[in-house]
């Protein structure tokens, strides 16, 4: 693994006197800090599994096996933070909330387990309200995936802290797990804007708008506090693998609908699309990062920022393409994988695109959209990532 | 779910002997129906849910001794998701009545649904199609305190994540010993302020999701309750036209709605529509009418009647099986014309009133009477009930019924408010055309069962002179019952008044 060099801003004796600090009192990573990190693996696990079971079994009651895992994320989360909050001694190495001293993370990942909590009953008022499918973009999914996030916000925050207070091996380790709990993150942002970005929409700008909004926020934020050379294409990788996990290993275990009626013949749970093509983006702009070196953060959004979109256009696209071939229809790649719910081949064909743009001026302005979108989110997770470089509580 | 399912079954067992279905009608969702399931003849409620997704009680019982185990699965009635069923919920037995049985079932779909029912037993295995209507009648009510606690959860994390980005702005990047500076207070005290505004702008938008998707449901119950009719009147013909189309909303489709024409109106017992025209004082008039269709609308040569104001009542059902109830009120002028022929009949009794005596025996135009078996106790609401019938001749003898519209008898329940209107039959309260439709997608070919006897069977040319139909009157009031049956070739109807508690 190749490391960069820790940013100039840190004074050399207090991140000296920090690492020595870490490498004396712990040899490995706190289990508070695995414990979260459970907690976070369980959250995606357990999120998309609760996907394949509404897709395959449906939602027959609250306390279905997904929404049980997805809960004890939150609660793992919960434990964690509460004993590092608890365990805090430290005055030099904690922030101050409401009285308590702790780590920084240790506050955020707190607050966002509770939120996930305190989402299930809202969510289970209104799946009996407004249906038992899958609809992503509800309050209840909202404040969950808000929770959701600010675990993982708090994870990193936590772990960027340790990274710049370690050495050697145990920092190359706290290294690799924040670049997980970032592919984590960029899975749940690419949960998020599924509804724009589902296969059909994939030749329309908004798809590539959505994606423009959120996702390099996330990764390259994450991929430069990681201080990998390739941290974008890490998270990318991380991500496709995760999404290819899922969709691979979820078939493999046998389901049948619970609730009707039925349109397609459900043997086994269905998984979620095909991951998105975001390794593309990733390498691209881990090489302009690395380019451009030590040049403005504003330069550096305004170059990565237009190549991320285009270049993930220049990948989904013609993949899309593809996607909605027979050739696709096959458990790699998934195409033919439909919810027990969807009438799709009876009230419409999957496999042909929508255009949300009617018009190809409206679709140019949309794309538009999407490039001044890429420059602002780059220069935001360019900015949460120098951010989170610097965190040293 | 133990004491309930053995009241239900007291219940059962104490009125429900015979039985058939209804339409959804007017303030009358649920649904009665009698079956032959394979060698078990089988009584079945459906208490539909008033929010879907919702469960519905399946409430079955079986008047043949043997039943062990009843299954059910909700299709939809026609085309896809008619085929494939999900996995069986297997009914609680009750342990009171070993024939009565309980399923639940979820209900998520708008529109024309069955409920697929199968019974085994020491007599072999059989099954029932049963056609339900499925239609929100309202949305979810939040219970006060839960909305309190939603209100102060959302305050709570609103009020908490302020701080906590304040504290780790302020101090996360200090080093390890050094105090914050003034640069990290002041960009600390902006982030608040920016969260606090995210914040409140996060609210204000889940706010205007939640908002908007209680009005998308609160569209699918309006465009689900019956619909009006505008009349008008060109001599005796008298034309009816949907004061506005009719949508059926595609449930978690948002906006998304399928527009049914009058093209797509099929026949229901041997017509397209069935109009009531109500009127007199205390519902003393009736006239049972077949209109026929002419393009989006439909026309009725009307018979000679009185002048004053009807309310109508038409029924219609689409081609996927789902029946639709259209209102109105129209106000006719003296009218010459020729007596109700055919199928199309008319009565005129006494009206209904507070005070109108609750008769248990009306007397027929050729002198025989048509007796009401009622129940001991009265009736109570949301009680399956059979209402069993007999017809004595003048000499007190049983008399033969003929079919009128290819059944022993036709019920109309009115609550003296308008609130209650439904169209019974004996040979189901479900519409006949999608009964016809469930029962030919439970025989077709491919789903190996096999038809029970008398299932889609042909109607003799002479019934008994008694008959039941099952029905829970939904709410309490005062009603009437208008019975027409079919005697020497002439449609016959008597009515009955009755309280319900």
């Amino acid at each position: 693994m190749s490391v960069t060099s820790v940013p100039q801003s840190l004074t050399p004796s207090a991140v000296s006197r920090a690492r020595d600090e870490v490498s004396a009192k712990k040899a490995s990573i706190p289990w508070s800090i695995w414990l979260m990190a459970s907690g976070i693996a369980m959250g995606l696990t357990g999120g998309s599994w609760d996907f394949a079971w509404h897709m395959s079994i449906g939602r027959e009651r609250f306390w279905t096996l997904p929404h049980m895992m997805v809960q004890s994320a939150a609660l793992f989360v919960a434990v964690a933070s509460i004993h590092q909050i608890v365990t805090a001694r430290d005055r030099e190495t904690t922030v101050g909330v409401f009285g308590l001293r702790a780590p920084a993370g240790s506050f955020l990942a707190l607050w966002g387990s509770v939120a996930m909590i305190a989402s299930a009953p809202f969510d289970n008022w209104w799946h009996n309200a407004y249906g038992l499918d899958v609809q992503v973009a509800t309050p209840p999914h909202g404040l969950l995936s808000i929770g959701f996030f600010a675990t993982q916000v708090g994870a990193m925050t936590l772990l960027a802290s340790l990274i710049h207070r370690s050495t050697g091996a145990l920092r190359a380790r706290m290294v690799r797990l924040l670049l997980a709990i970032g592919s984590i993150s960029v899975v749940l942002m690419t949960v998020l804007i599924m509804p724009a970005t589902v296969r059909m929409y994939m030749h329309s700008a908004v798809c590539y708008l959505a994606v423009a909004l959120v996702i390099p926020i996330v990764m390259i934020a994450v991929g430069q506090a990681s201080l990998h050379k390739w941290g974008c294409t890490m998270i990318g990788l991380g991500y496709t693998a995760l999404g290819l996990a899922a969709e691979w290993l979820w078939p493999l275990v046998p389901a049948r609908p619970k609730l009707g009626p039925v349109y397609h013949d459900i043997t086994h749970l269905i998984p979620l699309q095909f991951p998105l093509l975001l390794i593309v983006p990733a390498v691209v702009a881990d090489v302009i990062l690395q380019r451009t070196g030590s040049r403005s953060a504003w330069l550096k959004a305004l170059c990565v920022g237009p190549a991320f979109v285009l270049s993930y256009l220049a990948a989904q696209w013609p993949f899309a393409s593809f996607l909605n071939t027979p050739a696709a229809r096959n458990w790699i790649f998934g195409t033919g994988y439909f919810s027990y719910f969807d009438p799709a081949g009876f009230q419409y064909d999957p496999y042909q695109f929508r255009q949300v743009e009617h018009t190809a001026s409206a679709f140019a302005i949309t794309l538009a959209w999407a490039f001044v979108a890429s420059i602002l989110t780059t220069r935001v997770g360019l900015g949460w990532g120098s951010w989170m470089r610097r965190v040293q509580r | 779910m133990k004491r309930p399912l053995h009241c239900a079954a007291f219940i059962f067992i104490a009125l429900l002997l015979f039985s058939s279905p209804l339409l959804a009608h007017v303030g009358s969702a649920d649904v009665y129906y009698e079956g032959d399931a394979g060698p078990y003849h089988l009584f079945v409620t459906v208490k539909l849910p008033p929010v879907i997704p919702g469960i519905a009680e399946m409430q079955v019982r079986s008047a043949t001794p043997g039943v062990e185990s009843i299954q059910t699965v909700l299709l939809r009635l026609t085309g896809p998701g008619s085929k494939l069923p999900s996995a069986p919920d297997l009914a609680q037995r009750s342990k009171v009545d070993p024939q009565f049985f309980v399923s639940n079932l979820w209900f998520m779909e708008y529109g024309a649904l069955q409920v697929r029912i199968e019974a085994r037993g020491t007599k072999g295995t059989g099954s029932l199609a049963v056609p339900v209507a499925s239609f929100p009648r309202q949305s979810l009510p939040m219970s006060p305190w839960f909305r309190v606690l939603g209100i102060v959860i959302l305050l709570a994390l609103t009020v908490s994540i302020v701080p906590i980005i304040g504290g780790v702005v302020r101090e996360a990047t200090v080093a390890p010993g050094e105090v914050p500076g003034p640069h990290n207070r002041r960009r600390a005290r902006t982030v608040m302020a920016f969260t606090l505004i995210a914040t409140a702008g996060l609210l204000y938008g889940n706010r205007t999701l939640w908002t908007r998707e209680a009005a998308t449901y609160d569209r699918s119950v309006e465009l689900l309750k019956p619909r009006r009719v505008i009349t008008s009147l060109d001599g005796n013909r008298l034309v009816l036209r949907l004061a506005s189309p009719l949508l059926l909303p595609i449930a978690g489709r948002g906006k998304v709605t399928r527009e049914i024409r009058m093209a797509d109106v099929i026949p229901d017992h041997g017509h397209l529509m069935h109009l009531f025209l109500v009127g007199g004082p205390g519902m003393s008039r009736l006239w049972h009418l077949h209109p026929e269709r002419a393009g989006e609308t439909f026309t009725q040569r009307l018979p000679a009647m009185d002048g004053g104001q009807y309310r109508l009542f038409a029924e219609i059902v689409d081609k996927d099986g789902f029946p639709w109830t259209l209102v109105g009120e129209v106000g006719l002028p003296q009218l010459a014309g020729e007596a109700p022929a055919g199928d199309d009949s008319q009565w005129q009794g006494t009206p209904s009133s507070p005070s109108s005596p609750e008769l248990d025996s009306a007397l027929l135009p050729d002198g025989a009477r048509l007796i009401w078996e009622k129940p001991g106790g009265g009736l109570k609401a949301n009680v399956p009930t059979s209402f069993r019938f007999r017809v004595e001749g003048k000499d007190g003898k049983p008399a033969t019924l003929e079919p009128y519209m290819g059944m022993a008898a036709h019920m109309i329940v009115m609550c003296s408010d308008f609130s209650v209107f439904a169209h019974l039959h004996p040979s189901g309260s479900v519409p006949m055309a999608a009964l016809d439709i469930a029962q030919a997608g439970l025989f077709a070919p491919s789903s190996g069962a096999m038809p029970a006897m008398g299932a889609m069977a042909h109607v003799p040319e002479q019934l008994p002179s008694s008959f039941a139909i099952p029905y829970g009157v939904p709410h309490p009031g005062r009603y009437r019952l208008v019975v027409q049956i079919k005697r020497s070739g002439q449609v016959q109807t008597a009515a009955f008044d009755t309280l319900v508690q």
